[in-house]
């Protein structure tokens, strides 16, 4: 078998009373691209600064293919890390900066330039190799810590939000670049981000903290359609919950009933939920209908037009304020203010919660 | 007063402050291009003859460049030991690193004598009195504090990330302090170095407590000098004097801009 490339076990984390990473555990696997998503102070940069060796764990410890490395310190560690705002060598050139790892591993100074010169045309930033880090652009830096990192040719390379300081469009042309080195180089990625589009693109797993603890795991669509507690609906895309009662189950879902009108939903088959539950609904997974059509019947309170979909506020008396995607193409139902409307869903589109 | 009135009255008042610190030091460059043979101001030219006497005096020439060299080597010891000093703190960063850091500014706040009557009863018990060694000691503990305020702020300016990325990519501490740290922070330590010079080189309270006969430095030389004769040479050597304190503030000055 075999082992992980990194292994998180219970790893805890105080500052006073204050647990930063509250029993973590969490394998990562060799040549995947994973992502630490969380909102901020949830206790990403805690975690792979545990990772990297910067922060002592209090509990618990860190392999690396099976090794117990908690006592090693970073120097031997092997991961590279790209930080937030880069911490490129203000009195270093680039190909200094790039070489830097290579100087400190006492390489010749051929395969030093040699090397050097191939990490900036693998970011395309061969010209700049004489420039100080102060005459470049913010994206051109965050390119250089990505060079210099992958320059001494790293088992896992460590990203801590290293798009952050970039504007819309340079962000998500370096996203399509780092998704495409990831592909060429075959290095473990480990990124840390708080945007969720960002890790639904990127990533071929997410990871969701909160307060240091880890709400769920899983790959991009398995989180987005069957997320486990409200929290994670909410976080990954706009979820309804929807509270009703459990009434049993038909085939492989859960009945539930709201005045006496019947669903049907997805459920984890490990626990069997019973009585009130919380269920998340994604708008876009809402029909819309003329009255009576539907499941339920409500009145639309507020429409937002954004193009090619529009949000469509539908009030119900028991359920409460509902938000639907609603395409702009359906002919059959133009939404409008006060109309009234029937709504329903597919068995299967919502999805029973975990309780907290 | 009306805002105007005031705007004078604070203006001349600035500038009178600023003649009555700067013309006393000034006036020895005139003193010292006298063309009489007593302390005074020059009668019916100027005259380099005192500037004469100096380059042939051994005795002047002796102390001035013990001055020099005991100022260097006081420079250099103070921001070797001052800069370890402010890197080991850096790295500790805690309340005990706090205390410790305002225990070094302390020499900058007790009164000279004081200092130099501790330096003296210790020195005995050492037997470094009339020593180069003594006084250059003495010195570097004077320089100290000016080195580690110096230092400080450059490496409080420096990104606490760049050693933790040095070190992420494989440098040792050692490495790290070598490669990354001391090149971010080296405009403090020259900055620092050069104001332990000028301390040392301008000192002269623990240097009357310090020393005898057989180590004279330039400030020792110029106090007995005027007690026992009022040779102008003396204004020649303050001028000098002044020149090299300037020349060295005004490094260390243009290194902070
Ligand atoms: N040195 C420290 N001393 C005390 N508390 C700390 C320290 N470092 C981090 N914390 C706390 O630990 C929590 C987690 O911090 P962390 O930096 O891991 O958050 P994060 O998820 O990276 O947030 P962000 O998205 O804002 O970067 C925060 O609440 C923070 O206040
Ligand atoms: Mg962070």
């Amino acid at each position: 078998m075999t082992h992980p490339i990194i292994s998180i076990r219970h790893a805890v984390k105080t500052y006073g009373k204050f647990r930063a990473l509250d029993a973590v555990a969490l394998d990562i696997h060799e040549g995947e691209f994973l992502t630490l998503l969380g909102p901020s102070g949830s206790g990403k940069t805690t975690l792979l600064s545990a990772i990297a060796g910067f922060t002592a764990l209090d509990d618990g410890s860190v392999h690396a293919r099976g090794h117990d490395i908690s006592g090693l310190p970073p120097e031997k560690r092997d991961f590279a890390m790209v930080f937030q705002g880069y911490a490129l060598f203000p009195t270093m050139s680039v190909a200094q900066n790039v070489g830097y790892p290579l100087r400190v591993r006492k390489w010749s100074k051929d395969r030093i330039a040699q090397r050097v010169h191939e990490c900036l045309a693998l970011v395309q930033m061969e010209k700049f190799a004489d420039r100080m880090p102060h005459q470049l652009s913010g994206g051109q830096q965050q390119r250089i810590a990505l060079a210099r990192a992958l320059s001494f040719k790293p088992d896992v390379l460590l990203l801590d939000e290293p798009l952050s300081a970039l504007d819309k469009k340079l962000r998500s042309d370096l996203q399509w670049e780092l998704k495409s080195l990831h592909k060429k180089l075959g290095v473990t990625f480990v990124y840390v981000t708080h945007d969720q589009e960002e890790a639904l693109s990127m990533s071929d797993r997410i990871v969701i903290l909160k307060d240091g603890k880890i709400q769920q795991e899983g790959a991009p669509d398995d989180l987005y359609n069957l997320p486990k507690n409200q929290f994670v609906a909410n976080f990954l895309g706009k979820s309804n919950v929807v509270n009703a009662h459990v009434i049993g189950t038909q085939g492989e879902h859960l009945l539930a009933e709201v005045e006496g009108r019947q669903f049907c939903a997805t459920y984890d088959h490990a626990n069997s939920p019973t009585g009130q539950v919380n269920f998340a609904l994604r708008p876009e997974r809402i029909r819309l209908g003329p009255p009576g059509q539907e499941t339920f019947d409500g009145h639309i309170a507020q429409i937002s037009y954004l193009g090619e979909r529009c949000q469509v506020l539908v009030r119900h008396d028991a359920l409460g304020e509902i938000l639907v995607s609603h395409p702009t193409w359906d002919a059959a139902l133009q939404p409008a203010p006060q109309m009234p409307v029937s709504f329903g869903w597919d068995a299967g589109a919502c999805v029973a919660l975990d309780a907290s | 007063m009306t805002p105007s009135a005031l705007r004078i009255f604070f203006g001349t008042g600035s500038w009178i402050i600023l003649a009555f610190l700067v013309l006393p030091i000034l006036v020895v460059i005139p003193v010292s291009l006298t063309d009489t043979s007593f302390i005074g101001l020059p009668k019916d030219h100027l005259s380099l003859q005192h500037y004469d006497t100096f380059v042939h005096s051994t005795k002047w020439l002796f102390a001035s460049w013990t001055s020099i060299w005991i100022g260097c080597v006081v420079a250099v010891v103070a921001t070797g030991l001052g800069t370890l000093f402010c890197i080991g703190v850096w790295f500790l960063s805690d309340r005990a690193a706090m205390i410790v850091r305002w225990i070094m500014i302390v020499p900058i706040l007790v009164p000279p004598v004081v200092q130099s009557l501790g330096f003296y009863k210790f020195w005995v018990t050492l037997g470094l009195i009339d020593s180069y060694l003594g006084v250059i000691l003495a010195h570097v503990l004077l320089g100290l504090p000016y080195v580690t305020i110096s230092v400080f702020a450059s490496l409080s300016n420096m990104d606490r990330r760049l050693p933790l990325a040095a070190r992420n990519l494989g440098a040792s501490i050692g490495m790290t302090i070598r490669t990354v740290i001391i090149p971010a922070i080296r405009p403090g330590m020259i900055s620092g170095g050069i104001f332990a010079f000028i301390v040392s080189f301008d000192e002269i309270v623990s240097v009357l407590f310090l020393t005898v006969r057989r180590v004279e430095t330039l400030p020792k030389m110029i106090w007995e000098g005027i007690q026992e004769s009022v040779d102008p040479v003396i204004a020649v050597v303050a001028s000098i004097f002044v020149l090299i304190t300037l020349i060295a503030t005004s490094l260390a000055a243009l290194r902070r801009s």
